[in-house]
């Protein structure tokens, strides 16, 4: 708050410098804002089309090992899926979109051909393969969501912290900081002008002054004048009476 | 067993019986309008109420009429291969084999994944010629190598002993599970022959499209998948439908593939519409349809041309898998939410 501040020039200067700082901060900021949106967008929109993608790949393959159990048993189906004991590897790495440290999502072994699947493929049908596949494919688009969504997730944390940056430094800091400023302008303005009004009034009294002692001296002179013409009539007039002595 | 003289009047009088209890169509008409909970509630009345009551304790919803259908049909084939005896103890046997199948896969996929014994137990359909003896002693084991050499003395021994090594090498129960099902397939015609007229003749025929359709199956399921593996693995003697050397031809041209089951006189006619679809869509599932239809269409007419035959015996135990995954299938479909319409356009088979 101003009033905290003391008006000196050197918190002036200060205070110079922080808005200086803060307005640059401020326009980076905001072009970081506006760059995170634009990324945002652009991650937005491929995160609507894997969330599409990923629905329809749940839906099929639902559909898929319902079909499955319905017509070869859901004991068939489970002990198809109980032939293989590989799982599927996922390595996460990272990659920075402004800033934002993201994950990279990459996985192997999810798809896999007829013979990899771990069930016999002489007693097993072709509505097991096809669940196998739909899974296959879901868990491929469960991966990709996650990376995207991941990703969505934190841009969307850091545009919303660039953002209350920026609005802080619009609308709390930079408003104080000028608020400030002037504050100390216009008292160092009005201790200026104080300062000027005294020496003014200091001038005044002292001219006065000086008119003062001028004028007691003019005065005094005035008076010295007078005098000595005074004392030159009386000699003047003892010198015509004849000096008692000098007869 | 398979000693002592065929007897294919009194397993045919016994079968009857069983027939006559399966379900009508009317009967499917009624389930699809059901839910799941209406499904075990119908069938608590019917043949399954042993097995529905049995199970009711341990499971609920469309997992108890699931594990009930799989133990009434285990017992019904158990049945039929303890009152048969002879040749027909061992032409049931055969097929049925594919139990045994099912059961050791189940057993070796639950060793892999160190599943409790307990739960591979219910997972089991003792319908197969593999007594409960050594089903039993195989759910004790711990190793697959041990697994197998429980099974030595039975005709999948020596295939899965050659197929461990492979499994050993790559760590996938692959090799495993196309052996023995390599296994089932191949010895499905053994000493049979060619018989050209007569039962025997017609359950050939049926046998033969049982390989014929597995063959084709797997052909147009590796032309699709576009995987590097060798068709002549998967390629199972018996059929008519294709040589060796053909498959390893047809398996690099999807089209060509699907020409050459188009062109065959035995099965064109018969899969021409799905065939149609095939060439059109990506998904198989519809020509596995016609498949399976195709098959029961056999199923029918064995049935009826040679009512005291195995023809007959064979047709029960087709139409009794065909009322358990029927119900399953609407019971399944129930439990998803399909509609009635889709129940029955995709799943059920009347």
């Amino acid at each position: 708050m101003a009033k905290d501040v003391k008006p000196t020039r050197k918190n002036l200067m200060a205070i110079e410098d922080r808005i200086d700082l803060s307005e640059r901060g401020h326009g980076t900021l905001e072009k970081k804002r506006d760059g995170l949106i634009m990324e945002f967008m652009d991650i937005l929109d491929k995160a609507q089309d894997v969330r599409g993608e990923l629905s329809d790949d749940y839906e099929q393959a639902q559909k898929k090992i319902n079909m499955a159990r319905a017509m070869e048993g859901d004991v068939a189906v489970r002990g198809a899926a109980a032939a293989l004991q590989e799982h599927p590897e996922i390595t996460t790495e990272s990659k920075n979109i402004m800033g934002v440290v993201v994950p990279q999502i990459e996985s192997s072994r999810v798809s896999k051909s007829l013979d990899q699947r771990g069930y016999g493929i002489m007693g097993s049908s072709a509505r097991i393969d096809e669940a196998a596949e739909a899974y296959e494919d879901l868990l491929e688009s469960i991966i990709l969501a996650a990376e995207v969504e991941t990703a969505m997730k934190k841009m969307l944390r850091e545009i919303e912290t660039t953002k209350r940056r920026v609005n802080a430094l619009e609308f709390k800091l930079l408003p104080e900081l000028y608020e400030n400023q002037e504050y100390i302008e216009q008292k160092l303005e009005e201790q200026e002008r104080e300062e000027t009004f005294r020496l003014k009034k200091i001038k005044e009294k002292k001219e006065a002054e000086e008119k003062a002692e001028k004028a007691e001296q003019e005065a005094a002179e005035a008076a010295a004048s007078a005098d000595e013409a005074v004392s030159g009539d009386e000699l003047e007039q003892s010198t015509a009476g004849g000096l008692p002595g000098g007869d | 067993m398979s000693a002592g003289a065929s007897n294919p009047e009194y397993v045919n009088a016994r079968v009857r019986a069983r027939r006559a209890k399966l379900f009508a169509d009317e009967d499917y008409r009624k389930l699809i309008r059901m839910g799941p909970s209406e499904i075990a509630r119908f069938m608590e009345e019917t043949e399954y109420e042993r097995e529905i009551n049995a199970l009711g304790t341990r499971f609920s919803g469309v997992d108890l009429i699931e594990y009930a259908l799989n133990r009434n049909l285990a017992k019904h084939f158990d049945d039929l291969l303890d009152w048969s005896q002879g040749r027909i103890y061992d032409l049931i046997a055969r097929y049925l084999r594919k139990f045994d199948v099912w059961n050791i896969k189940t057993i070796i996929r639950g060793i892999y994944t160190e599943t409790p014994a307990e739960e591979i137990r219910t997972d089991l359909i003792r319908a197969g010629e593999l007594p409960d003896r050594t089903l039993d002693r195989l759910l004790e084991v711990d190793e697959i190598e041990d697994a197998i050499d429980i099974l030595s003395g039975t005709l999948f021994y020596a295939p899965l002993s050659v197929a461990y090594e492979e499994y050993e090498e790559t760590g996938v129960l692959v090799p495993l599970e196309n052996a023995l099902d390599r296994e089932f397939y191949e010895h499905l015609l053994d000493g049979l022959g060619r018989p050209q007229e007569g039962p025997e003749a017609m359950y050939v025929e049926f046998l033969q499209a049982e390989i014929d359709f597995r063959n084709a199956r797997n052909a147009l399921r590796l032309a699709r998948s576009g995987a590097d593996l060798d068709p002549a693995e998967y390629y199972i003697e018996g059929g008519v439908l294709f040589t060796r050397s053909e498959l390893n031809r047809l398996v690099a041209d999807y089209d060509e593939l699907v020409d050459h089951i188009a062109d065959n006189r035995r099965y064109g006619d018969r899969l021409s519409s799905a065939l149609t679809r095939l060439r059109d869509a990506d998904s198989l599932i519809a020509f596995e349809h016609a498949i399976d239809a195709a098959l029961l269409e056999y199923a029918d007419r064995l049935s009826s041309i040679y009512p005291v035959s195995v023809s007959a015996v064979f047709s029960f135990i087709l139409a009794k898998e065909r009322e358990v995954e029927n119900i399953r299938a609407i019971a399944r479909g129930r439990e998803v939410g399909l509609s009635e319409s889709e129940i029955e356009d995709e799943l059920v088979i009347l």
